[in-house]
């Protein structure tokens, strides 16, 4: 089976001489084909990414229309030291510490308990995915409602803290948290499942009926075979966790996120630039995310690189 | 893998050198505002000549006015609109202070704007430095506007520098609003509510013993300053931000110290409950009255309208409203006006600016501030309509309407009782209330706290000035 | 449903090879408790998950007064429907359904499109850079879009899409995840069947029509569930480039204005929240599969 007793009819010339050759054309189509997407990378990717590096070095007037005055490296320094800064970086750090494990492990706990064809399953699967399609928005509302300290549940549990759980400095960050952990775990137990299903389940049944029960089952056999969907998972969790946004700018507002310490790196990068208009500010911090987040998008590279085959098969 | 790895580093170096180079090129940032349009000099761009044209103007108003009261605006500008064909005005109705103020700024670069709009107290002296706003004393001297009528304090607040930057529209004062039928169980003379705060407090933990409610203390950033200004104290220096430009705070005083205090010990004793003043809860305080939880809070006279409609439904209330309990027995002082101004935008087409001049003096005038006064509660901002028949049956019929009025104009005209202008009053008001806050969960003591909170307010200043004039 | 599930642990005989604990004699029983057992934790796990939507339904459904009742009502037994319309009509929701559905389906079409054509190239087409220009789209993954607002809003401001369909959708029109995706999926594609359309006479446009497409339609429609998913939830973006009017504004953004102008009206926001995730609801039923698979990409060796 050659290419080489087969001629398409359309070409003539041999393909090096003529300025139209089917290679050419080929590559022109090519290029024309990725333009779209590169256009929009371009405009919206790769250009704003780089053009933070510059406007790190300028300090901006508190409003716009006015004009912005260079001042190097003094703003990057002065963003970095500032204790609204390290405030900022501890609250994502323990929001994402929060999320992230409790949202796999309940996700692997849910897969787990639905990893079996009995009736009634998918109505269960169904179930458990069904957090993922819930938006920020919609998440914040209905546990807000929740939360509320006149209208909510926790004066019935006698939970009633001074002040409120949403205003309160040391539990404003868990009760998002929990918001997020809901939101996780729908795509937590979707990631996990997918991970058990690749399991050969003669080992689980075996390791089961071997007398290997309950928790020591669990972690010396279960836990260890679904390690590589752990850490996607993991991968996966922290990128999501470090976008987290909308439930704090709906339920504490960018005045209160200081105060309550749930002033998340990406939060404190919104408010820099549509609060205080300070795209100077913005860029160092949006850096700075970008700079913590590129160990994770680099290992989620790897996962999709692993099903990607290269160029040239 | 390694391949991959090079390669990319080949990429990304001239590619990324390009982009840097790109991005150093363009340019350095917006054009600095010069007065846009064609305008002589300032005086004469807002002035009847500029309206005189034949055809008829349009203009948009950003109003942030919730539901009701957005309704009774909706009526005043009909009015206006049907009274002549040379101005139209058309509403667009905002969320809220904050995101009319964030709109606006958003708008400073993307370039919608209104003609007018409605900013609040706090965001005065942000607006003077966009630098895209139309002193409101340009169209005074075009118009030849006459402004004896209006109340002096509430004018005096938008005034800085000796300039009338806007004109008060929605005015407003904290009042005390209390249930007299929990006052009477718990042997309080419903007749004489607390006048001043260490009164109180006294009555607040009476009440609590009784088990009538407590007080609803609704975070409100505004104690401080609203206190201090009572007592003849200014909240930041330069005469409150109006000689000069405010480069410090000055509010760590006694008298400052003793609102911390009595506010304290309010909370610390279980005498008061909290709630924040934005978010889901922001209505529990005045919900509370109602449910019992609450015998008495302190909020914006705006609100009485809704109270009373809300406190209707519970058979066990029977509202009763009261002046802003004071720190001294004898107010030196002055209440600070509240609420929100109507600016005119420079950025707008003198005709435009003209236009909405007209409009705003319309809804400063006797009859519209009855009309509005008495729709929504605010206080009518000129001595002639507090005259009017409408006020007057308002105010005999429901005296509770009255209070707020009074209170603005009790007192003497100073610096202080005028309220502070200062750029990054947000920010400086939430480092107050996050100093209450930690007084009240974290058992800071109050002198601590407000000294913090100076300190705080201070540093604020001052690189919210740096970014101003660097 | 994967294949590789047994449906009950194996009888006896099975367990007797194995080397351990004799088999204990009520093994039946023992069986039928752990299925209980297992029942149970389902459900408790489908309670805990559904109790928060379940509880905005019940709140949707009471009267202001009712929702501040201690305890808090569980059921509504005089459903109030009113919230529902009013939500709709005072609450605009109508309107920012249809901005969300309008900027939701340009994002997908968009992805899919340029994805296609993207991986078309990638995976069929030969050309000078075409390594280089791979790896730039990797690259892309690696950037996330939060990193890039500060600039994306000045651009969208001075190409006046500040408050348009434009400005919110033409930021996303492009994924190197959907490239990377359908390329993946167009690779799957015999040699032989691009060979013999070759021989047919088929042009690459024609034959990515006709042939490959069709072909890699799982692949589409995973990325099309995954797509509608990130476009319809978007909060951050549309919250930036939004203005002041209900023209553009989507229905994540929408819901934050409810909760903010109804503040003491909780049912008509709940009942607003309510209205917004059961579009979302009936394409989790319904395309469950094409989302697994999306999401799971990468997740299996």
């Amino acid at each position: 089976m050659t290419s080489a007793t087969v001629t398409i009819p359309r070409e003539r010339a041999p393909a090096r001489h003529h300025l139209l050759s089917r290679r050419h054309r080929e590559w022109g189509l090519a290029y024309l084909l990725l333009l779209p997407a590169l256009v929009v990378f371009g405009v919206f990717t790769f250009y704003p990414f780089l053009k933070n590096f510059k406007l790190a070095l300028y300090q901006n007037p508190p409003y716009p229309g006015l004009p912005m005055h260079y001042v190097g490296f003094h703003q990057v320094t002065s963003v970095l030291s500032s204790t609204s800064f390290h405030q900022s970086l501890v609250s994502t750090l323990l929001y994402v510490l929060m999320v992230v494990p409790v949202g796999l492990l309940g996700g692997l706990l849910l897969a787990l308990a639905a990893h079996k064809a009995i009736r009634g399953m998918p109505v269960f699967r169904t179930i458990f995915s069904s957090t993922v399609v819930s938006s920020v928005a919609v998440a914040a509302v209905v546990f807000g409602t929740l939360m509320d300290p006149v209208v909510g549940l926790l004066p019935w549990l006698g939970i009633d803290p001074h002040p409120a759980i949403l205003q309160n400095p040391t539990w404003a960050l868990p009760a998002v948290s929990l918001i997020a952990i809901w939101q996780f775990l729908g795509l937590s137990f979707i990631i996990m499942t997918a991970g058990l299903q690749s399991l050969p389940d003669e080992i689980l049944e075996a390791a089961r009926l071997d007398g290997a029960g309950g928790w020591a089952m669990f972690w010396r056999v279960t836990v260890p075979l679904v390690s590589p969907t752990l850490f996607f998972g993991l991968v996966v969790g922290t990128i999501y966790a470090f976008q987290s946004f909308g439930q704090i700018d709906i339920l504490i507002g960018p005045q209160n996120s200081q105060f309550t310490h749930t002033n998340v790196l990406l939060y404190y990068v919104y408010q820099a630039l549509s609060i205080q208009n300070d795209p100077g500010v913005a860029a160092v911090l949006s850096i700075v995310l970008f700079a913590i987040l590129l160990v994770f998008t680099l290992a989620q590279l790897r996962f999709l690189e692993r099903r990607v085959t290269y160029a040239g098969n | 893998m390694r391949h991959l790895r090079s390669r990319a580093v080949a990429v990304v170096a001239p590619l990324g050198a390009l982009a840097l180079l790109l991005a150093a090129c363009s340019s350095s940032g917006s054009p600095s505002t010069t007065s846009g349009a064609a305008a002589a000099t300032d005086a004469t761009t807002c002035s009847p000549a500029s309206l005189s044209g034949s055809a008829p103007v349009t203009i948009n108003f950003w109003e942030s006015m919730p539901r009701a009261n957005g309704q009774t605006l909706q009526t005043l500008t009909d009015a206006f609109n049907g009274s002549q064909s040379k101005v139209h005005v058309n509403l667009v109705v905002q969320t809220n202070y904050n995101d009319t103020w964030q709109k606006y700024q958003a708008g400073l670069t993307n370039g919608q704007l209104p003609d007018v709009v409605q900013l609040q107290d706090t965001d005065t002296q942000g607006a003077i430095d966009t630098q895209s706003m139309q002193p409101a004393q340009n169209c005074i001297a075009g118009f030849h506007y006459s402004v004896g009528d209006l109340l002096p304090r509430a004018l005096a607040y938008w005034n800085v520098g000796n300039v009338q930057e806007a004109m008060p529209f929605a005015v407003s004062g904290p009042v005390l609003y209390y249930n007299k039928l929990a006052f009477q169980k718990a042997g309080l003379d419903p007749n004489t509510p607390p006048a001043t705060l260490t009164q109180l407090v006294a009555d607040a933990q009476k009440l609590k013993a009784a088990g009538q409610g407590i007080m609803g203390l609704k975070l409100d950033p505004w104690y401080l300053e609203t206190e201090l200004a009572t007592a003849n104290e200014l909240f930041v220096n330069n005469a409150n931000g109006r000689t000069s430009r405010a480069s410090k705070a000055v509010f760590d005083t006694a008298t400052g110290t003793q609102v911390f205090s009595d506010l304290n010990q309010m909370v610390s004793t279980g005498a008061a409950g909290t709630n924040s003043v934005a978010g889901a809860d922001s209505y529990d305080n005045l919900l509370g009255v109602g449910s019992g939880k609450y015998a008495m809070t302190i909020d914006t006279s705006a609100a009485l309208g809704t109270v009373e409609q809300l406190l209707s439904q519970y058979p066990n209330v029977q509202l009763g409203v009261a002046p802003l309990p004071t720190v001294q027995t004898t107010p030196s002082g002055g209440v600070q006006p509240g609420g929100s101004a109507l600016w005119v935008v420079k950025k707008s087409t003198p005709a435009k600016q003209s236009a909405a001049w007209q409009y705003i003096t319309f809804l400063d005038s006797t009859s519209s501030q009855a009309t509005w006064s008495a729709g929504t509660g605010y206080i009518p901002l000129r001595t002639s309509a507090a005259e009017s028949a409408t006020i007057q049956n308002l105010w005999a019929t429901s005296p509770q309407f009255k209070v707020a009025y009074t209170q603005l104009t009790t007192g003497v005209e100073t610096p202080a009782s005028a309220g502070a202008v200062l750029g990054p009053f947000d920010d400086v008001r939430t480092a107050i209330v996050n100093a209450e806050n930690s007084m009240f969960a974290r058992g800071v003591a109050p002198a601590t706290a407000l000294t913090r909170a100076q300190a705080a307010s201070d540093a604020l200043i001052t690189a919210y000035n740096r970014r101003i004039g660097g | 449903m994967p294949a590789t599930e047994l449906a009950a642990p194996p009888a006896p005989p099975v367990v007797a090879g194995v080397p351990g604990p004799a088999a204990p004699p009520p093994r039946r029983r023992h069986r039928r408790a752990r299925l209980v057992l297992r029942y149970v934790l389902l459900s408790v796990g489908a309670v805990a998950i559904l109790f928060p939507l379940y509880m905005a339904v019940v709140n949707s459904l009471l009267a202001p007064s009712q929702i501040a009742h201690q305890p808090p009502p569980f059921f509504p037994f005089h459903p109030q429907w009113g919230s529902y319309r009013k939500a709709w009509t005072d609450g605009d929701l109508g309107i920012y359904l249809r901005n969300s559905a309008i900027q939701t389906s340009v994002i997908v079409a968009g992805q899919l499109v340029t994805s296609i054509l993207a991986a078309y190239a990638f995976a069929f087409l030969e050309f000078p850079l075409k390594r280089t220009l791979f790896i730039v789209f990797l690259m892309t993954l690696m950037i996330p879009f939060e990193v890039t607002i500060a600039t994306n809003l000045a651009t969208v401001s001075s190409l006046g899409w500040f408050n348009t369909f434009p400005g919110l959708t033409v930021p996303f029109l492009a994924t190197g995840f959907g490239t990377f995706l359908l390329r993946q999926a167009f690779l799957q594609i015999p040699r032989d069947l691009r060979e013999a359309a070759q021989l047919d006479g088929y042009g690459h446009l024609r034959f990515l029509w006709s042939v490959a497409i069709p072909l890699v339609r799982p692949a589409l429609a995973a990325l099309g569930v995954f797509s509608f998913l990130g476009a319809w939830n978007q909060y951050l973006w549309p919250l930036l480039v939004t203005g002041n009017d209900n023209s553009v504004r989507t229905v994540q953004i929408g819901l934050k204005q409810l909760i903010n102008t109804q503040l003491d009206q909780i049912n008509v926001s709940l009942a607003g929240t309510v209205i917004a995730v059961v579009p979302l609801l009936v394409i989790l039923v319904v395309f469950q599969k094409q989302l697994v698979r999306s999401l799971t990409s990468g997740a299996v060796k």
